[in-house]
């Protein structure tokens, strides 16, 4: 079953997706800030990781960076907010491989995973 | 003794009380502490169940019977409506209609107190921002609450019920202040379909009112349509009142529209100096170089208001800076205050001083420097 990791410090956007990806057959880890997102990371491997990048304690894109400097290379979409479009080019800039803007569409978001997985 | 004994059970009686005035005021605290977290708890139940219904068209997951009348149960929906765009909110639309979760608002919206229940209704659909309630957020737009009327005219607004607009603009003249601005907020969500509403507002009604159309006219500014541009200078040519001509100029030059240009020149010559100093500053938004003349008069004017503003402009404008240089030097004392003044604040005096320090300083750098200095 892939695993994927959902750190967001919204309890809506966090149960909306776990909801939803348990139920496509993923298995799904959640993080509601930053250092616990990253320590989840190195905790266990994760298939992808859905990482917020306004969260308490490190942005989304300090995860990834981080992660990487441990030589883990967890693939990460990245969710922005809806005029953010500065940080969505700068989070695949740092290493994500695909951003999705909040609010989002939860069939677009289902596919972008099935394409990374 | 006997007096002793009366005031002993006084102070006894005043601790005992104060003692369970304070218990009173624990356990209240105590119970609404357990009744939020009960609440938190049912909205996480909620909005799992919210989330299955969102994420599958046909979920069989059953809904509580008297989910509509719990407000946890709205505030999850809310809370997933706000984090969802597209077919989503189709499922979740469906999930509202089918619970009758618009009509039990409704129904407490109309009820006549307590005026929080009222108020939490009048917000959740404006959140909701379900079609279904557009009769009754129509209707409470001119609710004796100004809260609800406000509540009543966001939620038209995140529909976009444009139909709304005219009975929105049609109460900026009688609304208070505070809510003039919240109805002003939710015009500017609507966009150029709010341009010709307020545009027809303005014109019918700056002769025999002025917060009103200042507010409208203000709202057309944050709107940035250039169609507002030809009627607002028409409203100034058609000589409108001070506050409503000072308003006009201000969106003039907020809207950037070279059209306005001609105008806001001649405003630079009214004879009232508030006018004269907003239509300097708007010039120099436009950065119309035809205009640096009368800028360059207005560096003159017996206002040092409007003389400020005129050097502010003439800093922002191609060709203001020589303007600048020659009031600096000019027998003009005044003048060369507000030029000195624009000078510094855009950067010239360091740049002078940068330029005379690389061995390529003018005969101007020199003068500033002078004229800074000896005014220190």
């Amino acid at each position: 079953m892939p695993k994927i990791l959902i750190a967001d410090d919204s309890e809506t956007i966090t149960t909306l997706l776990t909801t939803a990806l348990e139920s496509n057959g993923y298995e799904v880890s959640v993080a509601s800030d930053g250092h616990q997102a990253y320590q989840l990371g190195i905790d266990s491997e994760h298939d992808l990781a859905i990482l917020d990048q306004l969260m308490p304690g490190l942005l989304g894109i300090e995860v990834i960076e981080k992660w990487r400097e441990e030589g883990i290379e967890t693939p990460v979409i990245i969710l922005t907010g809806v005029d953010d479009e500065r940080t969505a080019v700068e989070s695949l800039d740092r290493g994500a491989v695909d951003y999705v803007r909040k609010p989002f569409r939860l069939p677009e978001l289902l596919a972008r995973i099935r394409q990374r997985i | 003794m006997s007096l002793i004994e009366p005031i002993q059970f006084a102070t006894l009686v005043v601790l005992v009380l104060n003692a369970l005035g304070v218990a009173a005021l624990i356990i209240l605290k105590a119970i609404n502490r357990s009744r939020r977290r009960r609440a938190e708890a049912r909205k996480r139940s909620h909005m799992r169940l919210i989330s299955r219904h969102v994420a599958f068209e046909h979920s069989t997951d059953p809904v509580p019977a008297k989910a509509a009348t719990d407000p946890a149960f709205i505030d999850a929906l809310i809370d997933v409506r706000n984090a969802l765009a597209g077919s989503d909110l189709e499922n979740l639309e469906r999930l509202v209609a089918r619970h009758g979760v618009v009509d039990e608002l409704v129904s407490d919206l109309r009820r006549s107190f307590p005026k929080v229940k009222r108020l939490r209704a009048a917000m959740a659909l404006a959140e909701l921002a379900d079609d279904e309630a557009v009769p009754v957020l129509l209707e409470h737009l001119d609710d004796r609450e100004p809260e609800i009327r406000v509540q009543a005219a966001r939620g038209l607004g995140r529909m976009k019920w444009t139909p709304a607009i005219d009975a929105i603009v049609a109460r900026f003249g009688m609304e208070t202040p505070w809510v003039r601005a919240r109805f002003a907020d939710t015009l500017i969500g609507f966009g150029s379909a709010a341009t010709w509403p307020l545009v027809a507002y303005v014109t019918v009604n700056h002769r025999h009112e002025t917060a009103g159309p200042v507010a409208a006219i203000r709202t057309l500014a944050a709107i940035g349509d250039d169609e507002a541009v030809k009627p607002l200078i028409e409203v100034l040519h058609a000589g409108a009142d001070p506050e409503v001509a000072i308003a006009v100029i201000e969106a003039l030059g907020h809207l950037e529209n070279p059209m306005a240009a001609p105008v806001l020149r001649s405003a630079t010559r009214d004879a009232d100096w508030r006018i004269r100093a907003k239509a300097v500053t708007a010039l120099g938004l436009l950065a119309d170089t035809e205009s640096l003349e009368d800028l360059a008069a207005a560096l003159h004017d017996p206002e040092w208001w409007v003389r400020r503003n005129a050097a502010a402009a003439l800093g922002v404008i191609p060709g203001g800076l020589d303007r600048l240089y020659e009031a600096l030097t000019g027998r003009d004392h005044p003048a060369s205050e507000a030029a000195i003044e624009a000078l510094v604040d855009i950067g010239e005096l360091a740049a002078a001083r940068a330029r005379i320090e690389e061995g390529n300083g003018r005969t101007r750098d020199h003068d500033l420097i002078s004229v800074a200095e000896a005014g220190r």
